[in-house]
């Protein structure tokens, strides 16, 4: 039996992301003059504010079990409606702002219809919903990239100074503590995670697991609507970025599972792992100025973390990750080998339940 | 035979699972030819064994293995399969939707020609094979259409193709019959002594008492990891053999269930004509206060049952009350709101949150209380929490923030069961309750059944393979054969040797015999 972990430690594992950040500022210190001024400090924090936003809102429902493919793609349709909206129908900022929002949380709903009425994986529903969503946008704007608003207001909405800070840097914060506690201190959080755990356990308990998938993907929809906004105005109506920004949100919110709370989903970790990556890109491009980093930094995170999450779960002595994701995909097979028996306190069941959803009405 | 090697020489052999004693000092020898049944209840440590021979599990040291003269390396299943020990698990493994061919090629190849399948020839071949086990039939057609006994044959027939006569030493049996009806099942037993004849020895497990004697094999019981019985079928009588199946160490809680009974007058929990696909018109009502046991063999609805009145899995027909009200079917959110709790038996896969804490198992069931939007009272949720530790001595104390998958198995079934009292509902149904858990951690979830019956009138219902558990802690229990009530037994009539009789018991003709003995 374990004794509680109450020992004095470093925290090398679950404060990892704090040690190599800090490792890089001294480094890049030493290593170029550029690097430790305030403009990095505000250029940096800023410019991830839009990615930022889109991997919080990817939490959610990654803590509810379900993939959400399709934020980059949601935030490339809101980018544009939300300046459409301003120079072709010629409505208000606020406006504008409102219905765009309510069109992210529509693409979330229709994805959470997917999910949870059609019970289509959400890895694929999203994924599909991405190309569905670049093809209206193509139909949408002739695939031409429109003109921003004149309006000087739109783009003071993101650029607006706060202590040297963009404004978008303080909406990511303000996201970014809303998710924390939805996630954290209410019991809807606590739903989502008890049904990312195990589906099955949580329909058996009474948590009505179909509404709350539902829920999970109407945010990340909403949230993926304001970073759409948000980019829109802070770098102008770009008919790509979206998917430029959906692996580095993926990469960070794996990445944010190590760190903190191990296992877990967690903003916090998040919002550590983007500036860890971020701050590493910025330096290295200070010093190398070549642009692959930030593709390459991203997809090895990326690989790094999930594997580091595997292979600390079974260093734990677990042989499966209880929410392994290559097994989501995968039906349980029936081993009788594996089949839980008296006498034996170790039978492990085969693999996770699937990520697709159990309705009930 | 007596020049070949034993098929099976196991001397010593002992595993442990953390505190446990899943097996002790455990010896058996098979001689080559031999049928051997292994017989045991729920926790007897008969399938420690397989796995130890399997190579799933290590055992503890000392111990030696020795199948058709190779000694094993713990721990290794390809060891065992260089040996020629061969196994055939309950659920067969066979893909239903390929045909007879094609699963016998799995595991050993087709016969082929430049990368191709020679179509006749691996006929021919698993012709042959299926020959071996006395079975004649064609290896085209798809498995899904093969009787029961047609598909264990074919199981059995896998294990030897591709191998010539001696190759495989020895064959074990995990419960092959224990889904098949009686005349199927004298089909599987003459293909296992036609494999047994070629100079296999067979382990045969099994837990049904009738067909160990129509099988003549040789017997040795298991219990709770101690060999009890060692001898021939036909030197001993099913008395016997019951009798050496059912322990002691229950009757504390036997005494408990005797001298705490209030069994109240009013139904808490009231079935009619529950139908689904295993179960066949089950009708039954629960008073509070009772605890009701659910005996019967694997496949006679005992494993569904529970679920579907907790509605894990939509009924076909039939209706339950509770209190008088009636519930929905398949609704499990409606159970509950109605007072009604279900544990169920697969702790991994669909009770326990294993990558959460312990706590959040334990509060899953309700968080109202804890939620004063727009904050989530962490600490009176932790009080509470640690309060039920206090309160069913879940181990370690002060162990709420550890992932449950940190727990032991005992300790993880506690705070299952806390996190259904704490609801306080009128109706507990539980499914194999204690099911992989530790002696003491039984003994602590029997007495919580009890005072929850007793003292808060909770109308207990548990469905349980383990005998000697219904014995100890039912007022009443019913036995189910093929999806149906086949017997009632109350107060004094409730008795190891009664309720093995009826659960084992699997026709009219077995049933004769059996009350004769008994």
């Amino acid at each position: 039996m374990d004794r509680p972990r109450f020992r004095i430690q470093l925290g090398l594992d679950r404060f990892s992301g704090l040690y190599l950040w800090a490792a890089f500022i001294v480094m890049f210190t030493a290593w170029t003059p550029l690097f430790f001024t305030s403009a990095t400090l505000h250029s940096v924090a800023s410019g991830q504010a839009v990615a930022g936003i889109l991997t919080v809102g990817l939490l959610i429902p990654l803590v509810a079990g379900a993939f959400d493919l399709s934020v980059g793609a949601t935030a490339n349709v809101t980018a544009i409606s939300v300046v459409q909206l301003q120079t072709l129908h010629h409505l208000g900022i606020a406006w504008s702002i409102v219905l765009s929002v309510a069109l992210g949380a529509l693409i979330g709903a229709v994805n959470g219809f997917l999910v949870v009425v059609f019970k289509i994986n959400s890895f694929i529903a999203t994924l599909a919903m991405g190309s569905v969503l670049a093809a209206l946008l193509t139909i949408f704007t002739n695939n031409e990239q429109p003109s921003p608003p004149t309006d000087p207001a739109w783009s003071r909405l993101t650029q607006q100074s706060v202590g040297g800070f963009q404004i978008v840097f303080i909406y990511f914060l303000i996201i970014a503590v809303v998710v924390w506690w939805i996630l954290e201190h209410t019991p809807a959080g606590r739903y989502m995670r008890v049904i990312g755990s195990n589906t099955e356990a949580a329909r058996l308990s009474g948590v009505p697991v179909g509404r709350w998938v539902w829920i999970s993907l109407i945010c990340s929809g909403t949230i993926a609507g304001l970073a759409g906004i948000a980019c829109s105005s802070l770098l102008g109506p770009s008919l790509t970025f979206g998917q430029a920004l959906l692996l580095p949100a993926f990469a960070a919110a794996f990445l944010g599972s190590t760190q903190l709370t191990p296992g877990r989903f967690n903003v916090w970790g998040s919002v550590i792992a983007i500036y860890v990556l971020a701050t590493g890109i910025q330096g290295f491009q200070f010093v190398t100025g070549v642009q692959w980093l930030s593709d390459m930094f991203n997809g090895v995170a990326l690989i790094a973390a999930v594997a580091f999450a595997g292979w600390r779960y079974r260093a734990a002595g677990n042989r499966l990750r209880p929410r392994d994701w290559s097994q989501a995909i995968r039906h349980r097979s029936a081993d009788a080998h594996d089949a839980p028996e008296s006498g034996d306190l170790t039978a492990v069941s085969n693999g996770a339940p699937e990520v697709s959803q159990a309705e009930e009405k | 035979m007596s020049n070949q090697p034993s098929a099976l020489v196991a001397a010593n052999v002992s595993k442990s699972f953390g505190g446990t004693q899943a097996l002790v000092d455990f010896s058996l020898t098979i001689a080559a030819g031999e049928v051997r049944a292994l017989v045991g209840g729920n926790g007897s440590g008969k399938s420690t064994f397989i796995k130890i021979l399997s190579g799933y599990h290590r055992p503890d040291s000392g111990a030696q293995v020795v199948v058709g003269g190779v000694t094993l390396s713990p721990g290794d299943p390809a060891s065992s399969r260089r040996s020629g020990a061969r196994f055939v698990h309950q659920d067969l493994g066979l893909v239903n939707d390929a045909s007879v061919l094609d699963n016998l090629a799995v595991a050993n190849g087709y016969p082929t020609m430049a990368g191709t399948v020679r179509g006749r020839a691996s006929r021919a071949a698993a012709s042959r094979t299926l020959d071996r086990v006395g079975l004649t039939i064609d290896p085209r057609i798809k498995v899904e259409r093969l009787s029961a006994a047609e598909k264990t044959g074919v199981a059995l027939a896998r294990t030897l193709a591709g191998l010539s006569d001696g190759e495989v030493k020895l064959l074990v049996l995990d419960e092959p019959t224990a889904t098949l009806p009686a005349n199927e099942v004298r089909q599987v037993l003459r293909m296992v002594h036609a494999v047994a004849a070629q100079g296999v020895g067979v382990l045969y497990v099994t837990h049904r008492l009738d067909e160990i004697f129509e099988l003549g094999a040789s017997i040795t019981v298991l219990r709770n990891g101690h060999r009890v019985l060692d001898g021939s079928s036909s030197d001993m009588t099913r008395h016997d053999l019951v009798r050496h199946l059912s322990g002691s160490e229950l009757d504390d809680a036997r005494d408990e269930a005797d001298h705490t009974a209030k069994v109240r007058e009013d139904l808490a929990l009231e079935v009619s004509h529950l139908r689904s696909a295993q179960i066949d018109d089950v009708s039954f009502g629960v008073a509070r206060g009772e605890v009701l046991g659910i005996s019967g063999v694997t496949g006679s609805g005992r494993e569904i049952i529970a679920g579907l009145i907790f509605g894990r899995e939509r009924s076909t027909g039939g209706e339950v009350q509770v209190s008088g009200r009636r519930i929905r079917a398949g609704q499990p959110r409606e159970s509950i709101r109605n007072g009604v709790a279900f544990l169920p038996a697969d702790r991994k896969v669909e009770s326990g949150l294993m990558d959460l804490t312990a706590r959040e198992n334990l509060t899953i069931s309700s968080l109202r209380e804890f939620w004063r939007p727009p904050l989530f009272r962490r600490r009176r949720e932790r009080a509470e929490a640690r309060a039920w530790f206090d309160r069913l001595g879940i181990q370690p104390a002060g162990g709420e923030e550890l992932l449950f998958s940190k727990l032991s198995g005992g300790n993880q079934q506690k705070v299952l069961v806390a996190k259904w009292l704490r609801l306080r509902p009128g109706v507990l149904l539980l499914d194999e309750p204690t099911q992989g858990v530790d002696v003491a951690a039984k003994a602590e979830i029997h007495h919580q059944l009890l005072s929850a019956a007793s003292t808060d009138a909770v109308a207990v219902v548990v469905t349980s393979s383990d005998i000697d558990e219904l014995v100890a802690i039912c007022h009443r229990v019913l036995v189910l054969r093929h999806g149906r009530v086949a017997a009632e037994l109350a107060g004094e009539q409730i008795t190891v040797a009664a309720v093995t009789k009826q659960t084992l018991v699997s026709d009219g003709s077995g049933q004769q015999i059996l009350s004769e003995v008994l």
